[in-house]
């Protein structure tokens, strides 16, 4: 699958969901074909970003949030499979773009091209609902179910190798408060699902 | 002698200033302030797997309101080097850092003493304000100040709490 594709076919989908982006081709893809103000983009601490998409789905439980990851950071964080388990908040999704390699530095091997499997990992950690869509008809199914169902999820998407078109923009402090202020301006409702 | 008291005074700093979420990897200094916050039915406690990962939690939840600290070990404030400068100071995310000072006065562990001996430069070098009090009273005149400052400059600051305050850890 097309990484590109599958955050096209997310984007589409959204309404008030908060998206939080990992560094580097995750942000890029998005910035590119699903810009708007809930997207929450990082561009620096590298495995932080599924921890960040968790602290923002306890402090706001009504509004859904998914986290779009890399494998190479991903694997920097793994405890955060097992806090996601513990603390378990129904609003989360995490979505890991698995393409096997470090793309960014130039496609080095990461160890989900060897043995490892984030699908064994995450349901270890005790997470119940891993997906793993193989296709894009699956992949459209998983993101009905984590834009519907109580979570959390930990969706495990192999992508195809390769850079993300386009060049990052990296207003560090404006995209952070830009999302802020669109979050801020959400109003409070009941707890999503 | 530390007066025991101390932990409660250092619950009672956060909570008035609006912290209700704590993320932590416990240390035998740091559990004295969590006790109080574990048995708050206002307060969140989340136990991370590492300090950094506790950081990024924190760092979410201020994006979306909701004010953290992080409670450690100064091994811990090791761990977090990189976010603190990548995600805090560079996206200006304002965090308070509770981080018990080990590997100073009376250590009895080698192993603690060269971060103990860096905390404070650690902070310096990514110019997070911090402050040391050595005594209750030292504590209640900074605190407030300290965790205004935070939020006024968006960006992290830490308490370091020495053996003078806590006691320490007797090996």
């Amino acid at each position: 699958m097309n990484r590109a594709t599958a955050t096209r076919l997310l984007a589409e989908r959204l309404r008030n969901e908060v998206v939080v982006s990992n560094l580097g081709q995750a942000t890029l893809d998005l910035q590119r074909h699903g810009d708007r103000p809930l997207n929450c983009y990082t561009f620096g601490a590298m495995g932080q970003c599924s921890s960040i998409g968790l602290g923002i789905a306890l402090a706001r439980p009504d509004v859904r949030v998914i986290c779009l990851d890399g494998d190479g950071s991903l694997l920097m964080n793994l405890g955060s499979l097992c806090t996601i388990a513990t603390t378990a908040p129904a609003n989360y999704a995490l979505v890991i773009w698995d393409n096997e390699v470090h793309m960014t530095t130039g496609g080095q091997p990461t160890a989900t091209a060897f043995r490892s499997s984030f699908v064994g990992l995450a349901r270890g950690a005790g997470i119940e609902k891993v997906l793993e869509p193989r296709d894009e008809t699956e992949l459209r199914r998983a993101y009905d179910r984590l834009l519907t169902e109580d979570g959390p999820f930990v969706v495990n998407v192999k992508v195809e190798k390769g850079r993300a078109e386009g060049k990052l923009d990296r207003d560090v402090i404006g995209y952070t408060r830009r999302f802020m202020t669109a979050l801020a301006a959400l109003p409070r409702a009941a707890a999503a699902g | 002698m530390a007066d025991p008291s101390w932990s409660k005074h250092m619950a009672d700093v956060l909570r008035r200033n609006e912290i209700r979420l704590f993320a932590t990897v416990p240390d035998y200094i740091v559990s004295h302030v969590l006790e109080h916050l574990w048995a708050d039915p206002g307060c969140r406690v989340v136990t991370t797997c590492r300090e950094e990962e506790g950081l990024g939690l924190l760092s979410g939840a201020f994006l979306a309101g909701e004010r953290g600290a992080l409670l450690m070990q100064n091994s811990g404030l090791g761990n977090c080097v990189n976010t603190l400068g990548s995600l805090n100071v560079a996206s200006q995310i304002p965090v308070v850092l509770v981080i018990s000072h080990r590997g100073d006065l009376a250590e009895f562990n080698p192993a603690q003493v060269p971060v103990g001996q860096a905390t404070e430069r650690i902070l310096d070098a990514l110019d997070i304000r911090h402050i040391m009090p050595r005594s209750i009273a030292d504590l209640e005149t900074q605190a407030d100040g300290l965790i205004k400052l935070a939020y006024t400059r968006a960006l992290p600051v830490a308490f370091i709490l020495p053996a003078e305050l806590t006691g320490g850890k007797i090996g």
